[in-house]
């Protein structure tokens, strides 16, 4: 009887797949994807959707609509000072893009529904000193930044529903930006305040990094 | 009779206990509906990237100290002979009579074999995302598809790991060994009787 070493065998075959995936993974699953239509819409429930939730300095913060403000100031003509209230009768506009992560994961077909920054600039009317815009989190100290050419791309807006549901705080609420052409570090969650200035200041990121235009699959590396 | 020594044990509870650790904590860094009940993400993350030390630095510490190591083990598992090999058959059709197995059935070295792999594929794939999170430098990999996949691998094959040593009738007195050391010799016989047959 002769033995064989297959003890090893697995072990290294298992290794060297895993590391093979580091570098093809992506592909593969692109490649499967069409696989994924045939799973039952039943099984769809049970895996995971896809998102990871980053914070940087939990505990999340809380969304009172009693207390809560969305102010818009610096370089504007009208600073704003908006309620929870406010907001929602704003026009509305909804979309369904993909949202991606710089760190890798993507979450296809995401329905947003919220306001356009352009609706806001008609309103708080920016000055001519007002080159970019900061994004400023409820939860210090993040705050990520746009210029003011890229808040008025066609699918850019503040996301106050995912899905059919409130944005949950897991998610950023009452309200997100949403850029999808740019990486989710930018998409700053748990708004509540936008500042315009002249001159650029590197955001969270930025600070440790990562690019300040952070377009997907041309940035970071990509 | 002694089936598993005191270094073959102590890893393996080390492990148990650091995939268990992981397997929560990565779960609740993952699924956004856990997330939101323990919202301290740096936390889960400390707990899951220090059990993923604890693991690797236990190993070392148990490899390194257990009298003549654990090689002779390692060899077992390794080697896979004519009933191994023919028992793999036959734990698939089940058809004829079970062939004769030393101290470790071929399902137990393939067991073995795979979660040491999935082990390493796991660090390597973990401490990329690590990395990947805090350096802009380091991404362009599939470390994060990766690491799920691993784990869609791994959870399946625990779990029946888990039924044949917990609830499955004619395997579970194998638990024993695991926690004490030793098994009955009846049920060695029937179930290892080429080892059964050495000692």
């Amino acid at each position: 009887m002769r033995d064989i070493r297959m003890g090893r065998g697995v072990f290294l075959g298992v290794v060297g797949t895993g590391v093979a995936g580091l570098f093809v993974g992506s592909r593969l699953s692109k490649a499967a994807a069409p696989l994924g239509a045939v799973v039952p819409n039943a099984l769809h429930s049970l895996v995971p959707d896809g998102w990871r939730i980053y914070s940087v300095n939990p505990p999340w913060p809380t969304f009172d609509p009693a207390t809560y403000r969305l102010t818009i100031d610096g370089a504007v003509e009208k600073p704003l000072s908006l309620s929870w209230q406010d907001v929602m009768d704003l026009p509305q506009a909804a979309q369904t893009t993909d949202f991606h992560c710089v760190t890798g994961w993507t979450v296809g077909n995401v329905h947003w529904v919220g306001v356009r920054l352009s609706t806001l600039w008609e309103m708080a009317k920016p000055t001519a000193e007002a080159k970019f815009a900061n994004f400023i989190s409820m939860e210090q100290p993040y705050v990520d930044t746009l210029s003011m050419a890229q808040t008025t791309l066609p699918q850019v807006m503040l996301a106050h529903t995912l899905g059919k549901a409130p944005l949950s705080r897991a998610h950023g609420a009452p309200m997100r930006l949403i850029i999808p052409e740019m990486y989710g570090y930018k998409n700053v969650k748990w708004l509540h305040r936008i500042e315009l200035v002249s001159q650029l200041e590197a955001g969270f990121w930025e600070q440790r990094g990562y690019d300040v235009d952070a377009w997907v699959g041309h940035s970071n590396g990509y | 009779m002694h089936r598993f020594g005191s270094a073959e044990r102590s890893l393996h509870w080390l492990l148990a206990a650091s995939f268990f650790t992981m397997l929560v904590t990565g779960l609740i860094l993952y699924l956004p509906s856990l997330a939101q009940l323990a919202a301290n993400r740096q936390l889960w993350k400390s707990i899951h990237l220090g059990a993923a030390l604890a693991f690797w630095v236990g190993t070392f510490l148990i490899l390194t100290s257990a009298p003549g190591g654990l090689g002779r083990t390692a060899r077992e598992l390794d080697h896979f002979d004519e009933d191994d090999r023919r028992w793999l058959a036959w734990s698939v059709t089940r058809r004829g009579e079970e062939p004769p197995q030393g101290r470790f059935n071929a399902g137990q070295k393939l067991n073995a074999a795979l979660i040491a792999g999935l082990m390493v594929v796991f660090s390597i794939s973990g401490t990329l995302m690590y990395l990947q999170e805090t350096d802009a430098s380091f991404r362009g990999t599939d470390a994060i598809l990766v690491h799920d996949v691993a784990m869609y691998v791994a959870v399946p094959i625990v779990i029946g790991h888990m039924y044949l040593a917990l609830v499955n009738p004619s395997t579970r007195h194998s638990l024993r060994g695991m926690l004490l050391g030793t098994v009955r010799r009846d049920w060695a016989r029937r179930h290892h009787p080429k080892w059964e047959r050495e000692l």
